[in-house]
This record gives C-alpha cells, structure tokens and sequence, in this order.
C-alpha cells in the first residue's frame, strides 16, 4: 500500500522545484496553489494511486482523471469566486505532467 | 473689507463645488462596483436542464463499456444538447460565471463532459473501473452548475423578502 502522505509531500516538493523555476515571481500563489490542489483532491488522489499500483487503472486513465480533477477545481473556483478572481491559471499542464511522473517513479 | 468678503464667499463656493465633485465621485465608483456584482436572475429552464443533462449524462457515461458506434446517435444528441445550452448561457445578461462552466463542461479539450465522451470515441471502449471516477467527476462538476443556479433563487427571495419587510 502507497504511504499517501510520503507521495503528497514528494510532490509538493517536486511541484515547487519544477515550477519555481517557471513562476519564481510567483512563489506564494504557487505554493497557495499547489497547496489548494492537493488538499482538495487528497482523497481521490490516493485512490487513484493505488488503483494505478493494482493496474486497474492505466497511465492514461490516471493522468485524464488528474487533470479532470483540475478543470472541476477551475469550475469550484469560478462558483466561489466568479470568473475575474479566477486564481487557477497558472495550474497548467506542467503540474499534471509533475504529479504523473512523480507518480510513476514511486509506484511503478 | 469688501474683497475679504468676495474672497471669503469664492472659497466657501470653491469648497461647496469640491464637496459635490468628491459625493460624484463616489456615486459613480458606488454605481460601478454594483454594476460588476450584477449577477443573472435565476432561472428554471437553466435549472431543469441541468439537472436532465446531469441525469443523461451519467447513464450513457455506463454505456462506455461496449462500443461508442453502438451509442454514438445518444452521444452526439446530448453534446448538442450541451452546446445549445452553451448558446443559451452565453446571450443572458450578467451571466459570465455560468456561461464559464457550461463552457467548461462542453469543451472538448478539457477533462469534464465533453472530454469524456471524446475520450470514449477515441478509445472505443472504457474501463469500468474508469467510468466509475469520471462520473464522480462529471457529476459533481454538473452539482457545482444547479447548486449556483439555484444560488440565484436565494438571491431573489432575499431581495423580495428585504423588499416586503421594508414596505
């Protein structure tokens, strides 16, 4: 079984590794970002996590479900804030592709 | 004498003109903070069709299992269900933050509703186990859509009922 809390805290490091070479500008939103994200989807992240290391989910289905997890934080996001305080932008893509590599390194 | 009180009579009007372009100023900032917190009314045909596309959606989302041809009429309905809806979002006034979900939701690209559905066609079939998650997805992103339409509700019945007890 996955230690959750040792994956969460290696991707938090990671995550802020990778993008504080990108938004060093914006080291605390980042960091209140990452932070967002990965409490919000705690949870499900573990249960995707172990279900990727049982193989009854693929890479692919793992990585879809990330990143749908992000574009449903985007919807939270515009129901508590509306859309001008939007503060998910900068989310993108290399968070998702951050998390999956990580992922693959320690489970598989 | 005379021109101390010509002089004391143009600042006391200078400071009457300065008072009235300060309460100006601050009508218009007031009147345009408000204008930006303008929000749609509610409104039951956007309610009940999010609700029956929420329904649609997570029964023939079980359907990924066999084949997208054997479902591609019901699959290709309910994305023009969803991009009419979009349309429908899109020309209500004040309305920015729910034509920016449905908006989400019908995008292709990204992994809510539509992005499943695309998923499904281009793989044929889904795994169970899949199709469980991203129903969990898809529907509470759909949630998220009623619960600020029927937010709108609350909004109204407060103002009608503020309106009532201050009459």
């Amino acid at each position: 079984m996955m230690d959750i809390e040792e994956l969460l805290k290696l991707l938090k490091e990671e995550l802020l590794k990778v993008l504080g070479e990108s938004y060093g500008d914006f080291k605390t939103e980042t960091k209140e970002d990452i932070e967002a994200f990965l409490t919000l989807s705690k949870v499900k992240l573990e249960r995707w996590t172990n279900l990727l290391a049982s193989g009854a989910l693929t890479v692919d289905d793992y990585e879809w479900l990330l990143v749908s997890q992000k574009d449903l934080l985007v919807l939270n996001a515009l129901y508590q804030a509306g859309v001008s305080k939007l503060r998910l932008g900068h989310l993108k893509n290399k968070i998702i592709k951050t998390i999956v590599n990580t992922v693959i390194t320690v489970v598989i | 004498m005379k021109f101390l009180n010509s002089f004391q009579n143009k600042l006391k009007l200078n400071r009457k003109s300065f008072l009235k372009s300060g309460l100006l100023t601050i009508l218009i900032i007031t009147l345009a903070a408000c204008n930006s917190l303008k929000t749609a009314v509610f409104d039951q045909y956007s309610y009940q069709q999010a609700i029956s596309i929420k329904i649609e959606s997570l029964n023939l989302m079980d359907k990924a299992i066999e084949p997208y041809t054997n479902f591609e009429e019901e699959a290709e309905q309910l994305l023009l269900d969803l991009q009419k809806m979009v349309e429908y979002e899109k020309n209500k006034p004040d309305n920015e933050v729910s034509y920016a979900m449905w908006n989400v939701m019908a995008n292709k690209d990204k992994n809510l509703l539509a992005g499943f559905f695309k998923r499904w066609k281009d793989k044929s079939q889904l795994s169970s186990i899949f199709i469980g998650e991203a129903k969990i997805q898809v529907a509470e992103a759909l949630d998220l859509i009623v619960k600020y339409e029927a937010q709108k509700n609350k909004t109204n019945e407060n103002n009608i009922l503020g309106f009532l007890s201050n009459n």
